[in-house]
C-alpha cells in the first residue's frame, strides 16, 4: 500500500534524519502537552482528554483496518464495553484506577478474539456488515441490559481513585489519560515495526500470498481484532475515569463512523494519519458542537472533498511536504 | 397463549409485516442495484430517502402545490442529485484512488451532508407527518387489521418491483447493467457506455428509494433521522444475499414479518435487535445470504 512504500522509497540517511528531526518536536509537544492543565482552563483540558480517547480509538481502528486490512465496523461496541467494564469493576469490585483499564482492555479483547474468530469465515462486505450488525446488537444491549448497564438512564460512575487519590476533575485525569494514551502510541509503533506488524500488512495485501509465505494467517487476523478491541476497550476505560455519566446513545455505528472517518482522513495505514486524523477531526467535531447541522454539513464536506482530492488522507500529504522543504 | 390468539398473532404479524417489508424491499433493491454495478454499499441510500420525503413535504408546505405536482417534482430531485452526485462526485473518487474505503467514504460523507442540509432547512426541528393520498380506514384480511392505506403501499411496491424486474431482465438497458455487474472491462468492450449506465443505475436506485419513502412517510413521523430505516434494508440485502435482487426483496419480507413477529410475540423493545441477529445467524450459517451467489474469491 502507497503509504509504506513511500516510506521505503526513502534512503537510509534521509529516514534518519528525518526522525532525528522529528525527535526534537516531538519531545517539544510531549513537554507542552503534559504541561496543558497548567495554563488553561478546564474546557480546554477536558476537549484534550476526549481528542486524547479519540486517538486511542484511533490507533486500534487503523491496526484492524489500515495495517490487517480487515473491514471491522464494530469499534464503539468495544469503546463500550470497555466504558462499561471500567465502570463496573470500579463501581463493583472497588478496582483501582490501573485495573479498571485493564479490566477493560481485556474484557474487550477477548470479546474482539471471539468476533475475530467468527470473521475467519468472511471477508470485504460480509465482514463488514458482520461486524456492524455485531456492533448494532451490543448497543441493544446496552440500552436494554438495564440491571447492569442502567439502559436508557445511563450509568452514574463513581470517581475513580490511583494510589488512593480520588480523581474528581478533567485536570486531575489529564496526566493518566495522556501517559496511557502515550503508552498505547508508542505499543503501537512497537507492533507497527515488528513481526507481527509485517505479518499484518502482508494479509492485508494478500492472506494467498501471506499464507504461501508461512504467516499463520488465521492467527494473524484474529490477533488484529483482539488487538484493535483492545484499544477500544483502554478508550472506553480512559473515558470513564474522566466522565461521572455514561449514555448508552453516543456508542453506536455513529461513533465507529466518526473514528473510521478519523483513521481515513488522517490517512489509513498509517500511525501518524491516525494521531492527525483524531486530533483534526476530534476539534472539528468539538467546536461545533453547538451548531449540529453544521457540524453534519461540515462532517460531509469534508469527508466527500477529501475522497476527491487528498484520497490517501493527511499524514502522507504532510509528510510530503516535510521532505519537499528539506530537499530546499 | 392459547391456539386461537397465536393464530390472530401470526396473522397480524405477517400481514403487518408484508407492509412494513415491502417498504424494506423496495430500499434493500435500491441499496443491491447500486452495489451489483458499483460494488459501493450506498451508506447514503436512507438519507436519500430522506431527502425525498422532505423534497415533497418542502414544496407542500411552502408552495401549497397539488399532489400530482409534489409526487413527480419529488421523484425527479432524487433522480437527479443521485445521478448528479455519481456522475460528479464519485467517479472522481474512483479516479483519485479508488479503494473500495474512499468509496463508502464518499456516500458517507453524502448521508452527513444530507441530513445536515435538511437540518438547516428547519422543517426538520419538529416531527412532521405527510398526507395521505389514500384514506386510512381499516381493512380486515382474515383475521388480520389492515388500512386502506397499508394495501395502496404493498400494491405500489409490488408493482415498482416488477418494473425493475422486468426493466432488469428485458430490456437493453437492464442487460447493459447487469453485464456491467458481471464484468465491467467485458461490458466496454461489447460497446456499452458504462458511465451512463452507471448513472442510469444511481438514478434508478433514487428513484426506487423515493417511491418507498413517498410510501411510508403518511404512516410515519417524519424527522431528519428517518434514514435510519436503511439499516434494515441493509440487513434484508444481506439475509436476501447482498448480490441478488431477488433475494433483497426476500430478505425484505423476511425482516419485516419477523420484525412484526418478535414485536407481537417477544416485547417491543426486541423488534430493534431483531435484524441484527437475523443478519448475524444468516452470515454465519450461510455467509452468502439466502439467494447469493457463492462468495467469488479475488484474484491474487
Amino acid at each position: 500500500m502507497p503509504p509504506q512504500q513511500a516510506v521505503a522509497a526513502l534512503p537510509a540517511r534521509a529516514s534518519s534524519n528525518l526522525r532525528l528531526g522529528l525527535l526534537v518536536p516531538a519531545v517539544a509537544a510531549v513537554v507542552a502537552l503534559a504541561l496543558l492543565p497548567v495554563f488553561t482552563s478546564g474546557y480546554v483540558v477536558y476537549v484534550a482528554n476526549v481528542l486524547l480517547v479519540y486517538v486511542v480509538l484511533s490507533l486500534g481502528l487503523n491496526l484492524v483496518i489500515g495495517e490487517a486490512g480487515q473491514f471491522s465496523l464494530s469499534h464503539a461496541a468495544f469503546y463500550g464495553i470497555g466504558i462499561y467494564a471500567a465502570a463496573l469493576g470500579n463501581k463493583l469490585l472497588g478496582l483501582p484506577l490501573v485495573g479498571c483499564l485493564l479490566l477493560a482492555g481485556v474484557v474487550a479483547a477477548l470479546l474482539g478474539g471471539v468476533i475475530g474468530t467468527i470473521a475467519l469465515r468472511m471477508r470485504d462486505i460480509y465482514l463488514a456488515l458482520t461486524t456492524f450488525a455485531f456492533g448494532e446488537a451490543m448497543q441493544w444491549l446496552f440500552l436494554n441490559w438495564e440491571p447492569v448497564t442502567g439502559g436508557p438512564n445511563g450509568l452514574r460512575i463513581p470517581p475513580s481513585s490511583l494510589f488512593g487519590v480520588e480523581i474528581l476533575n478533567d485536570k486531575q485525569a489529564y496526566p493518566v489519560v495522556l501517559g496511557v494514551a502515550l503508552l498505547m502510541l508508542g505499543a503501537t509503533v512497537v507492533i507497527s515495526r515488528s513481526r507481527l506488524g509485517r505479518a499484518f500488512r502482508a494479509v492485508r495485501e494478500s492472506d494467498v500470498a501471506a499464507m504461501a509465505m508461512g504467516i499463520p494467517v488465521r492467527r494473524v487476523k484474529i490477533m488484529a481484532f483482539l488487538l484493535s478491541a483492545f484499544y477500544a476497550g483502554v478508550a472506553g476505560g480512559l473515558f470513564a475515569t474522566f466522565s461521572t455519566y455514561i449514555h448508552p446513545e453516543s456508542l453506536g455505528f455513529q461513533t465507529t463512523m466518526t473514528v473510521l472517518t478519523m483513521v481515513v482522513v488522517g490517512g489509513l495505514g498509517s500511525t501518524g494519519g491516525a494521531l492527525l486524523g483524531a486530533v483534526v477531526f476530534g476539534l472539528i467535531s468539538e467546536l461545533l458542537r453547538q451548531a449540529p447541522a453544521v457540524q453534519e454539513m461540515t462532517y460531509g464536506l469534508i469527508l466527500i472533498l477529501f475522497m476527491m482530492f487528498v484520497p490517501r488522507g493527511l499524514a502522507p500529504a504532510v509528510s510530503r511536504w516535510v521532505r519537499g522543504r528539506g530537499h530546499v | 397463549m392459547d391456539s386461537e390468539v397465536l393464530f390472530l398473532f401470526l396473522q397480524q404479524g405477517i400481514a403487518s409485516g408484508i407492509v412494513s417489508g415491502s417498504v424494506y424491499a423496495l430500499l434493500a433493491l435500491a441499496i443491491v442495484m447500486i452495489f451489483k454495478t458499483s460494488e459501493v454499499p450506498n451508506f447514503a441510500q436512507g438519507e436519500v430517502f430522506m431527502v425525498a420525503a422532505y423534497a415533497a413535504l418542502f414544496l407542500i408546505v411552502f408552495y401549497g402545490l397539488p399532489m400530482w405536482v409534489v409526487i413527480p417534482a419529488a421523484l425527479l430531485f432524487t433522480v437527479a442529485g443521485m445521478m448528479l452526485f455519481e456522475a460528479g462526485i464519485l467517479r472522481r473518487v474512483k479516479k483519485a484512488l479508488g479503494e473500495p474505503v474512499n468509496l463508502v467514504i464518499a456516500t458517507l460523507g453524502l448521508s452527513f451532508l444530507l441530513r445536515g442540509l435538511v437540518r438547516q432547512t428547519g422543517l426538520g426541528d419538529t416531527p412532521r407527518s405527510f398526507p395521505s393520498l389514500v384514506s386510512t380506514d381499516p381493512v380486515q384480511i382474515g383475521q388480520a387489521m389492515l388500512t386502506r392505506l397499508d394495501l395502496a403501499i404493498v400494491g405500489t411496491a409490488v408493482a415498482v418491483m416488477a418494473a425493475v424486474f422486468l426493466l432488469f431482465n428485458f430490456t437493453r438497458a437492464g442487460r447493459a447493467m447487469r453485464a456491467l455487474g458481471m464484468n465491467p472491462k467485458a461490458a466496454a468492450l461489447v460497446g456499452i457506455d458504462i458511465r451512463r449506465t452507471h448513472a442510469f443505475v444511481w438514478g434508478l436506485s433514487g428513484l426506487v428509494s423515493a417511491i418507498s419513502a413517498l410510501l411510508i412517510a403518511p404512516k410515519i413521523l417524519m424527522t431528519p433521522e428517518m434514514g435510519h430505516v436503511a439499516i434494515l434494508a441493509f440487513a434484508a440485502a444481506i439475509v436476501g444475499g447482498f448480490n441478488s435482487l431477488p433475494g433483497a426483496v426476500l430478505g425484505g419480507f423476511i425482516i419485516g414479518i419477523a420484525e412484526n413477529l418478535v414485536g407481537l410475540f417477544v416485547s417491543a423493545s426486541a423488534i430493534v435487535v431483531t435484524p441484527f441477529l437475523a443478519i448475524m445467524a444468516v452470515l454465519v450459517l450461510r455467509p452468502q445470504g439466502l439467494l447469493g451467489g457463492r462468495p467469488q474469491m479475488r484474484k491474487v
